[in-house]
């Protein structure tokens, strides 16, 4: 991470935690400026009555995590269906390298995860969601590891200033290093959404609409515990979407900016004790960050996971009412 | 307002859109299809086991099959053998018990047509001896001229048949 250049002189110890933030978050201008999605931003929150002032302005335009949001469903895509469509297509009965590792992970998702939890019979009709979901989630959470875009800002350092370009434009915003879609609240929102809307409809195509409801309370209790199980069970509903997005976005958003804290170690020595100090630290610091680093790994196929697990166990508590 | 927990309605709404965009291609070109081939190539493998295991029964089955035939076989084969060998050896033995008979038959044959030629060869013998006398007779009785000639002419008619007795 090409942190140190940037930073230069007027780099504090208090400006590490903002920094690391800023690393983070979304840019807060759009880095690429198109007319027409900001007067369909403009008019689908005229239509909703949301002001451009107002927090919940529905600004469609590209911003950082827009356009990292598209790059990782290129890589998704394009990698999943040229190894799946490869894989088929040749009527080889043995995968390759990448090719066992997807089906290492489908199998298994499917004879441990969807056929445990879904059902047999049901687990079809899910399996492309909570197959999405886990390779989504996982190639987001794993670009974001990967400092692909430090390159950018070594070509930067290079060849141009990428600060002279201002602050949000594309080349400055992607060589500040890796960012990860999946530690934005509202990536994983959105993903946790589909969750809440897949299980719901689940129940429905099941029991059908009426009866589903009913199925939020367990029948066989004395009357007056209705009142205290219906709205516990309600609140359930909503919050097991809240539990998965705050879950994901929070392990990722944790494991980055505590990498980057630890090797601003370097630059907060360097500011304050002197270059020595910095050079003193920088091997503490920089092996602090690769054990992180191997653990965010770990973190990013786990946290995958239980996304699509837990996916997997909300649909099937929808058909399985019993449970 | 904590930028890390900003509400941005447009990323969410990107979010979806791209998110659904990704399932829908990767529902119909990669987790549908390969579904199938999973399932597919996991029928095939239980088939094939399946196929395997009725294999060997059957390899067995005709393994003990081929066994007992072959016992057939050999039980057979010494039963012949033994037959056989008898039935040389009752042949073998008929056929000297009829050469021998044969042989005795011959033999007696020739023995009792030896009995007869000899029967009709003394017969004959005697014969002749009944015609040499009375020849010798009527010579006697026709040269009763003198004694001394009549006894000479007998002694030498006796030497004569003497003779004729020793060579016949």
């Amino acid at each position: 991470m090409f942190i140190a250049e940037k930073v230069g002189k007027e780099w504090t110890m208090d400006q590490a935690p903002q920094y690391a933030i800023d690393h983070v978050a979304n840019s807060k201008k759009n880095i690429f400026e198109f007319e027409f999605l900001n007067s369909l931003s403009a008019k689908i929150s005229n239509f909703f009555g949301i002001s451009s002032e107002s927090l919940f302005y529905i600004d469609l335009g590209i911003s950082k995590h827009v356009f990292l949001l598209f790059f990782v469903s290129f890589i998704v895509v394009s990698t999943i269906v040229t190894l799946i469509q490869g894989y088929i297509s040749h009527k080889k009965n043995i995968p390759n390298k990448f090719m066992s590792i997807i089906e290492m992970f489908v199998i298994y998702l499917r004879d441990d995860v969807l056929k445990n939890f879904i059902g047999d019979k049901e687990y079809r009709s899910w399996a492309p969601l909570v197959y999405t979901i886990f390779f989504f989630v996982l190639f987001g959470n794993v670009l974001g590891l990967i400092p692909i875009f430090d390159l950018t800002g070594l070509i930067g350092k290079i060849g141009y200033k990428a600060e002279m370009l201002g602050k949000d434009n594309i080349l400055y915003l992607l060589s500040k290093g890796g960012h990860t879609v999946t530690a934005n609240v509202n990536v994983t929102f959105a993903i946790a959404t589909i969750t809440f809307v897949a299980f719901i409809a689940a129940g429905i195509q099941k029991y059908g609409f009426v009866q589903h409801w009913k199925n939020l309370a367990p029948s066989g209790l004395p009357w007056p515990l209705y009142f205290v199980v219906v709205p516990i069970e309600f609140m359930g509903l909503f919050i097991r979407p809240l539990a998965l997005t705050l879950r994901l976005a929070g392990n990722m958003m944790g494991g980055h900016i505590a990498l980057i804290i630890f090797i601003t170690f370097i630059f907060s020595a360097t500011a304050e004790l002197g270059g020595l100090a910095g050079f003193g630290i920088a091997p503490f610091s920089i092996s602090l960050a690769l054990g992180l680093t191997m653990l965010e790994l770990l973190v990013a196929v786990i946290q995958a996971y239980v996304f699509a697990l837990l996916t997997a166990v909300f649909i099937g508590m929808a058909i399985h009412v019993d449970h | 307002m904590n930028p890390l927990l900003t509400p941005e309605l447009g990323t969410y709404v990107w979010s979806l859109v791209i998110f659904m965009t990704v399932l829908f291609v990767l529902r119909k070109y990669a987790w549908n299809p390969l579904l199938d081939f999973l399932e597919e190539r996991e029928k095939d493998i239980a088939e094939s086991l399946k196929m395997a295991e009725s294999a060997k029964t059957d390899l067995e089955q005709i393994k003990d099959e081929s066994e007992k035939i072959l016992n057939e076989a050999k039980k057979e084969g010494k039963a012949i053998v033994g037959d056989s060998k008898l039935r040389a050896e009752e042949s073998a033995a008929k056929i000297l018990n009829d050469a021998k008979a044969k042989s005795n038959e011959f033999l007696d044959d020739a023995k009792s047509k030896i009995e007869i030629e000899k029967k009709r060869a003394i017969k004959e013998i005697k014969e002749e001896v009944v015609d040499l006398s009375l020849e010798l007779a009527t010579k006697v009785l026709q040269r009763n001229v003198k004694d001394d000639d009549n006894s000479k002419f007998i002694k030498s008619s006796l030497e004569a048949v003497k003779v004729d007795e020793a060579k016949s």
